[in-house]
Formats: structure tokens, C-alpha cells, sequence
């Protein structure tokens, strides 16, 4: 029995051992085996990737300057906050680290009170924290640590780059904007993303799960290499004053689709201002302005979500590059020089106009409904009238036309280096059409193009026939300053020939003038022009009148010329919607105000010299008799307000410019100062009126736009009536000539 | 109570007697060794110390060589986290070795009692066990389970002790019913009794891999204490059925839980699952990087943070990465020679009791480095298993070191060669 027993328990242990040894050690060493010798190569590359993910250093971004190094876009440091919850013992110590990093990070308490529950070594709280947050993060770390025991190693942060646009809206739909991740989304940040964007160092350092260096080298440190520095072409300048005058007009006119303003370099191509008014502020890309995130609470709410995102696309949207639109009138210019160009017209050929032409049964009406009779090439510009246009293009012909069209780049994309392009809409690929097609095409409707392809396009005329490139980005430079890359001028090809294209600018000239584009005359510039009103042939307001687009396009001075301009606006809803009434103005705004800026050399008429405003001087600590004596001899009235004997103050303030013969105020004690006058309501009268409200009302007038014509009737001022001002306040009247469309 | 040295009249007398008859000479050489046996048969006393026949120098060996590996192979793993947990990089090296030294004492003092203490007072460390096992579940919990006793600066598993008290018991019900062990009522009751209460207690800890190994340690026990063939078969398809009855209904919980994304931790699926996974896949990418020859003692990479604290059940994947396949192969080769040694002292054991007090805490040993592996290297769910000399713990090791100083005990009434 006693045998029996043993033998059994010696083989029973024996198979144990067995089993233990065999089976259970052989099992865990086949495993071993197999993880370490077929699985090794594959779980060592994932285990490299994740030591060494966290350990990646963010490159710096690129800067974006404008043409004078003033900074448009720049990266400065930014944290990411991030929580190693498992190191959280209890739900108390969890409240107070999730409380107190909501509180300094403006974050939902509960959210983060969530996050810290995870057991996990990496939960991302927040990206995008700034220097100041992150100081105070750091105290509350120190403040955690010392109070209430807990471990340093609960938070961390770390460093990354965020994007800056010291300018908000300025140029937004050019420059555009970049996601959290810096990566670039919308114009020259998404163009030039690969170029800004500098290159993450990578296997740097290996790090440990909390993002710290390992005390080992572990393979070769590669830097990051900052991204390179883009210099614009745009001049913040003329894109602020584009986008003054651009905001201005789409407020006055109802303008509820925007507005775009082009101002490019004729021989570079160089844009100098773009501007699609009416985008967003590139620090939040995100948000709609007021009234329409308004108008979206009244929609149902499952439209809503849709009705943001569209909204949000329309604010973003480049009009310059991405819109396409029907050129109109504008587009007579080309249609007059490739006849020119051909030899088929000459500026004396005369064309008849009795209100209206028909092509194949096909009438189409005049906007001159008496017709303008018997005019030669450069009235038929001037006028802007179809019916001569038609007939012009009737000499062209279809197939001569489509050479020109796409001799002049309407039939591709400019190449301009932004994002978003447009195709032009002709009437079909191969450029084949019907002759109603081509009548109506020779003054500029029912194709569409982009307003670069048209700004691009008067480059050629202005030029004197050579189409050449757009672009935006003037150079590329690296993070030492180091010039990698100039974009050097692309002249894609000569459309026309000089003569012509100077026999083209001359007419545009006299048309900005006393033709039809007289409302974008600019004093002291030989600006040339021309006007456009077309039917965008949508009605996208809803209010049952299809849609009008007004534009202007020039360029200045007409010989020699150096910038051209094309103004644009869609679908103007006031009582003015011809390009000539809504877009002309502001043309001639920007340009006077853009071509001194760019010292453009003047170029006065006589005329003009007669009523060209002084300068004040300084006649403050004069005595009376002095002050007056010196601003009559430089062309002023005075006007003495108190009794003292010295001069005090003086109104206009020195070095103001206003109209010879304009009065300066001097006042001569205190209580005089006090003196207010009320600015008078000055918009409608001719100019003429102007001299009367200057002397009733003890003001300066200061009159700009198109005044030789007594046709000019007075449209805005620069004061709104009803102001109180000092006496001799200077006020700018804007004049615009009425009676003129295209 | 009794003094030690009076005969022994605990129940179950008769059949120490039978199956230690030959052992309980004082002196070593073998030849002499019968004939001596069957003269003092009489006259043989119970002692509470005793030299026996001298312990078995190779067993001590193993166990020294590797509770030295296993504390470097510790340190080496738990610096980079214990410097971040508790800012000093020797934190756990420093108390595990107090606990080697205090652990290493208690087995040197243990090698010298007579183990057939604890069959006298068996029932008594059963008692003890449930005792730990219940006053475990009145102290607050901590890290949501309920595993630790606290004792002034000491804390102790209550699961450590049960294990050890478990395998006493069984030894001693195995011993004293030996004859009977073909009946339900002597063998699978009474193993089926004690697995259930314990279990039932462990559950509510929870402490499922516990649970684990006292199954397969009972049934070890039931298997050396000669339970018919047929019972296993019984036990093991009821076990099956339960298993997949509980694996279908949810009803585990917390285990549950931890198996969710068993065997998937290298496939992302969700962020819960990846999360869940985190610790697995880290142990598996360190497996991995260590490759065939290692990347060198000291250089893990996975132990900077990327293993949640790799001092406990997850130091082998860092000893894997940083002595190559072929460090972890002599590792096992140690572990493999030490339960070899401990069931082979063991069997030459005098007396039955003796016999399987040692296999079965040998094969404990070897039950859990079996377990640990396959749970690292995600072939059994991570369900939180030590690896005995080198997962940090003051308990398990001390327990673990007490019970090397039993099977030295044994091996002092081992008729073999000693070294």
C-alpha cells in the first residue's frame, strides 16, 4: 500500500514537473521566441515611433511680410497643455487639478474633470496657450505641488507655434489663415505652406512616454529647420486704402456680395493690393460678423449648421481669383484693340448707332436708347456703346476673336500664385460660338472671366502689349535672411503691339476724362479707363431684379504706364449700379490717394494748377498783423477769432492742404477755441456751391474727384452734416459726374 | 499549548509515522540511514528545530542567484519611473532590498523548523487565511480594489498569505486522508470547499488572477495528494462551462474589463481599447525591441514612462528588451533548474507531507513565472500576475523567500546527495 502510494506521488510530481516544464516554460519561450526574433524588427520600429513622436520640435513658421518688411504673419510660441491623469490617486486631487486648469484655461470644469479620469500618461487639455497662461499654469503646478501633494509630473507642457496677424482682416483672403496644426488653409499660407512650413526636427531625442529626454543618445540629432520668410509683393499701404475706399462704397451702395479691388504693377505683374472686401480677421478665421450670425439664429435649426458653413465659405471665398464674372464694357477695350491690332478699324472708322442692333433676329438694345448716330472709334468707347461694339465685332469675326481671347489669357488660369483659380466660361471649349454669341461678347457679356484674368489683361494694354504673370510673392528668404528664391517677372507673351496698345491707353485716357469713365479722373495723373456694368444673370439677393455687377478697370499714368486698378462690385442694391456711378469714384479715390503714395510724377492741367490746394504754414506765436500778413501772401483769407494780439492756435492746423483762397482761423485766446460751427449738409450741389458754403458756414472746403465738368454734382463729404467743428475745418466733398453711364 | 518537544499527538499522527518513517535520523549518511530510522521509530520526538540531514545547497544557490538578478533586473526597470513617481531613482531598489534581507532571513530561519508544524497547526493557517482574506475587505479600498492589510509602516497582501495557507491545508488534508483520496469526501470536497470559500472572498477584493492560481494550485495539490484522474475531468469541464458562461454574461467586471482588447493591444480600435491597452502593447514593444541579443543592461527605452510601472508585473518585458531573448532563455532556465530542484529534493522527501508541502510550493513558483509570461507578452489577459524575485513587493517577496526556507526544511528530510 504504502509502495503504492509513493509510486504514485513520484509519477504524479513527475508529470507535474513535466507539465510545469514542458508546456508551461515551453510555451512562454516559444512566445519569447517568436516576439523576439519574427515580430522584433516590426515592435521595435513602432516602439522607435512612439519614443520618439513626442520628442519631434516644431519648426518655426515661416514670416509673411509685405513688400516693405512690414510683418502680415508671424509664429510665436504657444503650449500645448497636457495631463498625465494616471498619476492622480484620488477623485480630490482630480477636482483640484481639473478646476484649477479650467479655470486658468477658460475650459468647461466638468470636460476636463473627464479627462483627467482616463488612466492614461497623455491627454492633450488644451493647444494654443499663451505665454501668459503658461505662466500661471506654472504656478498652479508649483501651488499643487507644495499644498496638496501632488506630483509635478500630473502636468506638462509643451512648447508649439501659433499664428499671428497683426493686421486682422488686412489682405485676409491673399494671406490667408492656418490650422492648429500651422498648417496653412487659405491663400499664401496654403500656397507657400511647404516653404513656411520649415521642416519638424526629427529622431532629435528619444523621450520618455512624458515627452522628457532619455539620458541616452539615441541616433543622429536632427535640428528643425525654421520655415523661410515670404516677402509679398503687396504694399500694406495700398491694400489699406484699397480696403478704405472699397468698404466705403459697398456701405453706400448696399453692396451684398462683396467688392474687389486689384492694384498689380503693369510690367512686373507684382500685385501690389487684392483685396475681396468684406472677409474675416485672420486671428478668427471662424467667426461671422454679427448681423449675420444673427440672420442664422432666425433660420430653423437644422438649417442653421449649413447655413454657417456657407456663410463661413462666402467670407473666406478670394473674389479676386475664385469669382467669375461677365467683364462687360470693360471688355470693349480688347475688343478695339485686336481690331486695331488686325487693321480692321482705325480711330477714325465711324460706326452708327440708332439705339440698337440686330444679329441674326437677335435685337439688342442701346442703354442709349436714342442712339448715339455716327461716331468714330474713340466715341464709341467713350459712349460705351454696344451697338458700335457689335459691329466691331462682326469685323473681327469668331475665329479672330478667339485668338484674341486667348492671346490676352482669358482662356486659362493667370497662374497668380494663390489658391482657388477659376476657369473662365466661354461659350464653348474650342472657342466656337454663333454670331449672337459673338455680338454680344464684343462688349464684354455672356462669358465669364476672373477679375485677375481681366486686371492681368489691361496689364497688356497698359504695358504696351506683353502679358506677363501675376503673382503675390515677391521673394523668399530663409530664417538667416538668406535669398533662396526671387520671383522674377514672367512675361508670357506680347497680344499686342505697342502702337496699339498706346493708341488703345490714349483713348482710355481721354474716355476717364470726358467719356463715359469720366468719374475715375484722378487730378494730377493721366489715369486711363474704363467703365462696366453687366447682368451676372442671378438674382442672389433674392429681391427679384437679377443681379448687376458695376466695375472700373485702369491703369496710370496712361503713357508709361505703372499700376493698374480694377474695382469691382457685386451686386449693389442702392439706387446706383452702374460702374460709372458705384465703381468709377472709387477708382479715382484709390488712385489719388495711391499714386502719390507711390510717387507717381503729377501732371496738372493748367487748370488744375489754378485750383491746386496750399499748404498751410505756421502762424501760432506770430503776433495778428504778422500771422495775417504772412498767410494772405501764400494765398489765404484769415479770419481772427478773440482779442488778444498773439496767434494761439490755428485751424486749419500748419501743413493741411486746402484750396488757394481757403481761410485760415486764428484764434487768440482761450474761450475763442471754444467757438464751434455746424458742417452743413453739402452733397448734391455743384461746385460752384462749394465757394458759398466755405464762406457761410467759416469752413474749408476741399473738393475731390471729377470736377471740371459742371455736370459734377457733389456725393459724399468727409464730415457727415451736423458735426460741430472748430471754425476753418477742413472737409473733403467728393464729385462725381451724373449724367454719364456705359 | 504543547511543548514542542513531546510526541506528537496531533490527529493524522499514524500516517506521518507511515510515510516519515525513514527520515527522522539526525545524521546524514545515507546507509546508516534506514537502519537507524526503524531503531529510534520509537523513541522519535517531535522538534521545532531541526538540521535533518542538512539542506540542499543547490536549491539555496538557484534561489540567492536569482533573487540577485531579480533585484538588478528590478532596480534597472524601476529607476526612470521611480525617479518620476517618487523623485529617487533607488526608491524600489532600496526597500526591495530590506525586504530581500528580511525575506532571506525568515528563510534561513524557516530552513531550520520543522515543517511538520504547519501540519499540526494546518487548519489554524486555513483559519488565518480567511481571516486575512475577510479583514482585507473591511479596509477602504485602494486603487478601487482591496488587496492590502495595512500594519503601521507595513503593508501586506492578505492573497500572499492565503497562498501559502492554502497549500499547507491541502498538504495536510492529502497526508491525513492519503488512503482516502479515491473518495469525493476526502479529496475533491474538501479541495473544492477550500477553492470556493477563498475564491468567493477573492472576488470580492477583486483579485481574479489570485483566484487563478489557487485553482490551478489546489488542483496541483489534489494532484500530488493522489485524487482520481476522473475528478480533474469533472472539475475542468465544469470550470470550462463557467468560464464561458461568465465570459458571455459580463458577469467579471473588472476582469472583463482588463481582457477587453486581449490580444488586440497592437491594432488600434478605439481610443478606450488603445488606452486600455497601453500597458500591454508598451511590454510588447519592448519584447520586440529587445531582439535575440538585447539592447543591453540598462538601455530599455520602454521603461522611461512608456511601461506603467515596470517594477511590478511587467519587469520581465524590461529585462526581454534589455537582455535579448537569450537573457530571458537563461532566466527561465534558472527558474526551470529551481522547480526541477524543489520537486526533486521533494520527492526524496521521508514523509508524505514533506513531499508535498515542497512540489507544491515549487510549482507555485513555476505556475506563476508561466502565468507572468504569457500575461506580458499578451497571451492571457493582464490581469496583474508577480514574477517571483523580480516584481517589486514587500509581501511577496518575504512570503516568497519564507516559503524557500520551507522547502529547505523539506530538504533537510530529503534522502538525497546534498552538495
Amino acid at each position: 500500500m504504502a509502495k503504492g502510494k509513493k509510486q504514485t506521488f513520484k509519477s504524479r510530481s513527475q508529470i507535474l514537473l513535466a507539465i510545469i516544464l514542458i508546456l508551461g516554460f515551453g510555451a512562454a519561450v516559444l512566445r519569447l521566441g517568436y516576439l523576439q526574433i519574427f515580430k522584433a524588427d516590426e515592435l521595435q520600429s513602432k516602439a522607435v515611433n512612439q519614443q520618439l513622436t513626442p520628442a519631434v520640435l516644431p519648426a518655426k513658421r515661416g514670416t509673411i511680410y509685405d513688400v516693405n518688411g512690414k510683418t502680415l504673419a508671424e509664429s510665436a510660441s504657444v503650449w500645448k497643455v497636457v495631463i498625465a491623469p494616471v498619476y492622480l490617486e484620488n477623485d480630490e486631487d482630480r477636482r483640484i487639478v481639473a478646476d484649477g486648469l479650467a479655470e486658468i484655461l477658460d475650459l468647461d470644469k466638468e470636460k476636463v474633470f473627464e479627462k483627467t479620469k482616463q488612466n492614461s500618461y497623455y491627454v492633450e487639455i488644451k493647444k494654443q496657450v499663451e505665454k501668459d497662461k503658461r505662466e500661471e499654469v506654472l504656478e498652479f503646478m508649483d501651488k499643487i505641488e507644495n499644498e496638496d501633494d501632488i506630483s509635478s509630473n500630473v502636468i506638462f507642457m509643451i512648447e508649439d507655434y501659433k499664428r499671428y496677424y497683426p493686421s486682422n482682416a488686412l489682405a485676409c483672403s491673399v494671406i490667408g489663415f492656418t490650422g492648429t496644426d500651422n498648417q496653412g488653409l487659405d491663400g499664401v499660407e496654403y500656397q507657400y505652406d511647404d516653404v513656411l512650413k520649415g521642416t519638424a526636427g526629427r529622431l532629435v531625442t528619444a523621450t520618455d512616454a512624458a515627452g522628457t529626454a532619455m539620458p541616452f543618445s539615441y541616433s543622429q540629432k536632427v535640428d528643425a529647420i525654421d520655415g523661410s520668410n515670404l516677402y509679398l509683393t503687396i504694399d500694406e499701404t495700398i491694400q489699406a486704402i484699397a480696403e478704405k475706399y472699397m468698404q466705403q462704397a459697398i456701405d453706400e451702395h448696399s453692396v451684398c456680395n462683396r467688392g474687389v479691388c486689384i492694384i498689380m504693377d503693369v510690367n512686373t505683374g507684382a500685385i501690389r493690393a487684392m483685396a475681396s472686401v468684406g472677409g474675416y480677421d485672420l486671428n478668427d478665421p471662424y467667426t461671422l460678423p454679427d448681423e449675420v450670425r444673427e440672420e442664422i439664429r432666425k433660420l430653423p435649426e437644422e438649417e442653421r449648421a449649413a447655413a454657417e458653413s456657407a456663410a463661413v465659405q462666402k467670407i473666406w471665398r478670394n473674389k479676386a481669383v475664385s469669382d467669375t464674372y461677365y467683364p462687360g464694357s470693360v471688355f470693349k477695350m480688347f475688343t478695339a484693340a485686336m481690331a486695331l491690332e488686325e487693321n480692321l478699324v482705325s480711330e477714325d472708322s465711324t460706326f452708327f448707332c440708332d439705339g440698337a442692333y440686330t444679329v441674326t433676329g437677335e435685337t439688342m438694345s442701346c442703354h442709349y436708347h436714342a442712339g448715339h448716330g455716327t461716331q468714330n472709334l474713340r466715341d464709341c468707347i467713350k459712349n460705351s456703346c454696344n451697338p458700335a461694339f457689335m459691329q466691331i465685332g462682326e469685323l473681327v469675326g469668331e475665329e479672330r476673336f478667339w485668338e484674341y481671347y486667348q492671346a490676352f489669357g482669358f482662356s486659362e488660369k493667370t497662374g497668380i500664385d494663390l489658391p482657388g483659380e477659376a476657369n473662365d466660361i466661354f461659350f464653348s471649349e474650342d472657342g466656337s460660338m454663333l454670331p449672337v454669341n459673338l455680338a454680344t461678347a464684343s462688349f464684354g457679356q455672356n462669358f465669364a472671366v476672373t477679375p485677375i484674368q481681366v486686371a492681368t489683361a489691361v496689364c497688356a494694354i497698359a504695358n504696351g502689349g506683353y502679358l506677363v504673370q501675376p503673382h503675390v510673392v515677391d521673394r523668399i528668404e530663409d530664417a538667416e535672411g538668406n535669398v533662396q528664391q526671387v520671383i522674377s517677372t514672367e512675361v508670357k507673351r506680347q497680344v499686342i503691339s505697342t502702337d496699339t496698345a498706346a493708341l488703345v491707353a490714349d483713348i482710355l485716357e481721354e474716355n476717364a476724362v470726358s467719356g463715359s469713365g469720366k468719374n475715375g479722373y484722378v487730378a494730377g495723373y493721366r489715369v486711363a479707363g474704363k467703365t462696366g456694368t453687366s447682368e451676372a444673370k442671378r438674382d442672389a439677393n433674392g429681391d427679384g431684379i437679377l443681379d448687376y455687377i458695376a466695375s472700373f478697370c485702369g491703369f496710370a499714368p496712361a503713357e508709361n504706364a505703372e499700376v493698374v486698378c480694377l474695382v469691382f462690385f457685386d451686386t449693389p442694391t442702392g439706387a446706383a449700379y452702374y460702374g460709372s456711378q458705384v465703381a468709377a469714384p472709387v477708382y479715382s479715390q484709390i488712385m489719388a490717394e495711391v499714386l502719390p503714395y507711390m510717387q507717381v510724377a503729377t501732371q496738372y492741367t493748367e487748370e488744375e494748377l489754378e485750383a491746386l490746394d496750399k499748404t498751410t504754414g505756421t502762424y501760432i506765436g506770430l503776433s495778428v498783423e504778422d500771422a495775417e500778413r504772412i498767410a494772405e501772401s501764400e494765398g489765404f483769407t484769415t479770419s481772427v477769432k478773440g482779442d488778444g494780439d498773439v496767434v494761439l492756435a490755428q485751424v486749419p492746423s500748419a501743413g493741411t492742404s486746402i484750396p488757394k483762397g481757403g481761410n485760415v482761423v486764428l484764434y487768440t485766446d482761450e474761450s475763442s477755441a471754444q467757438e464751434k460751427v455746424e458742417v452743413p449738409d453739402m452733397t448734391g450741389f455743384t461746385i460752384y456751391d462749394m465757394n458759398y458754403f466755405a464762406s457761410a458756414y467759416d469752413i474749408n472746403v476741399s473738393v475731390t474727384g471729377i470736377t471740371s465738368s459742371s455736370l459734377s454734382f457733389s456725393t459724399s463729404q468727409s464730415i457727415p452734416a451736423g458735426t460741430m467743428v472748430s471754425p476753418g475745418t477742413v472737409v473733403k466733398v467728393q464729385f462725381t459726374a451724373g449724367g454719364v453711364s456705359d | 499549548m504543547r511543548s514542542f518537544n513531546s510526541t506528537m499527538a496531533v490527529p493524522g499522527r499514524e500516517n506521518l509515522r507511515l510515510y516519515s518513517s525513514e527520515s527522522q535520523g539526525s545524521r546524514p549518511a545515507p546507509s546508516e540511514q534506514r537502519a537507524r530510522s526503524y531503531q529510534s521509530r520509537k523513541k522519535k520526538k517531535f522538534k521545532f528545530v531541526s538540521v535533518g540531514l542538512g539542506i540542499d545547497m543547490p536549491f539555496l544557490i538557484l534561489v540567492l542567484v536569482l533573487l540577485a538578478i531579480g533585484i538588478l533586473m528590478m532596480f534597472s526597470a524601476s529607476y526612470p519611473f521611480a525617479y518620476a513617481e517618487e523623485s529617487d531613482s533607488y526608491y524600489y531598489l532600496k526597500r526591495q532590498i530590506l525586504f530581500a534581507v528580511i525575506g532571506i532571513a525568515a528563510m534561513i530561519g524557516l530552513s531550520f523548523v520543522n515543517y511538520h508544524i504547519f501540519y499540526r497547526f494546518a487548519k489554524v493557517f486555513l483559519v488565518a487565511s480567511y481571516v486575512a482574506l475577510v479583514l482585507v475587505l473591511c479596509i477602504p479600498a485602494a486603487n478601487g480594489v482591496k488587496r492590502w492589510i495595512n500594519l503601521g509602516p507595513l503593508s501586506f497582501q492578505a492573497s500572499e498569505i492565503s497562498k501559502f495557507c492554502v497549500i499547507v491545508f491541502m498538504a495536510y488534508v492529502a497526508t491525513r486522508y492519503a488512503e482516502k483520496m479515491q473518495y469525493i469526501k476526502y479529496s475533491f470536497l474538501p479541495g473544492m470547499a477550500v477553492l470556493g470559500s477563498t475564491a468567493l472572498l477573492l472576488y470580492f477584493e477583486p483579485h481574479y488572477s489570485c483566484i487563478v492560481i489557487m485553482f490551478f494550485l489546489v488542483l496541483i495539490m489534489l494532484w500530488l495528494g493522489g485524487m482520481p484522474l476522473k475528478y480533474f475531468i469533472v472539475i475542468l469541464s465544469v470550470v470550462a462551462v463557467a468560464f464561458i458562461i461568465a465570459l458571455s454574461t459580463g458577469l467579471l467586471g473588472y476582469a472583463m474589463e482588463r481582457m477587453e482588447g486581449w490580444g488586440t493591444a497592437l491594432e488600434y480600435q478605439n481610443e478606450q481599447q488603445w488606452q486600455d491597452t497601453w500597458q500591454t502593447r508598451n511590454s510588447l514593444y519592448a519584447i520586440g525591441s529587445g531582439g535575440v541579443w538585447g539592447q543591453g543592461l540598462g538601455n530599455s527605452r520602454q521603461k522611461y514612462l512608456y511601461i506603467p510601472e515596470p517594477q511590478n508585473d511587467f519587469v520581465f518585458a524590461v529585462v526581454c528588451e534589455e537582455l535579448g531573448l537569450v537573457g530571458a532563455i537563461a532566466i527561465l532556465v534558472l527558474f526551470a533548474l529551481l522547480v526541477w530542484r524543489g520537486i526533486y529534493l521533494s520527492q526524496r522527501c521521508s514523509d508524505v507531507f514533506g513531499k508535498l508541502l515542497g512540489c507544491g510550493l515549487s510549482a507555485q513558483i513555476g505556475l506563476q513565472v508561466i502565468l507572468n509570461i504569457l500575461v506580458i507578452t499578451d497571451w492571457l489577459p493582464n490581469t496583474g500576475i508577480s514574477l517571483p524575485f523580480f516584481s517589486y513587493g514587500g509581501t511577496s517577496l518575504i512570503m516568497l523567500l519564507a516559503q524557500m526556507g520551507v522547502v529547505l526544511s523539506v530538504s533537510r528530510r530529503s534522502r538525497m546527495e546534498k552538495v
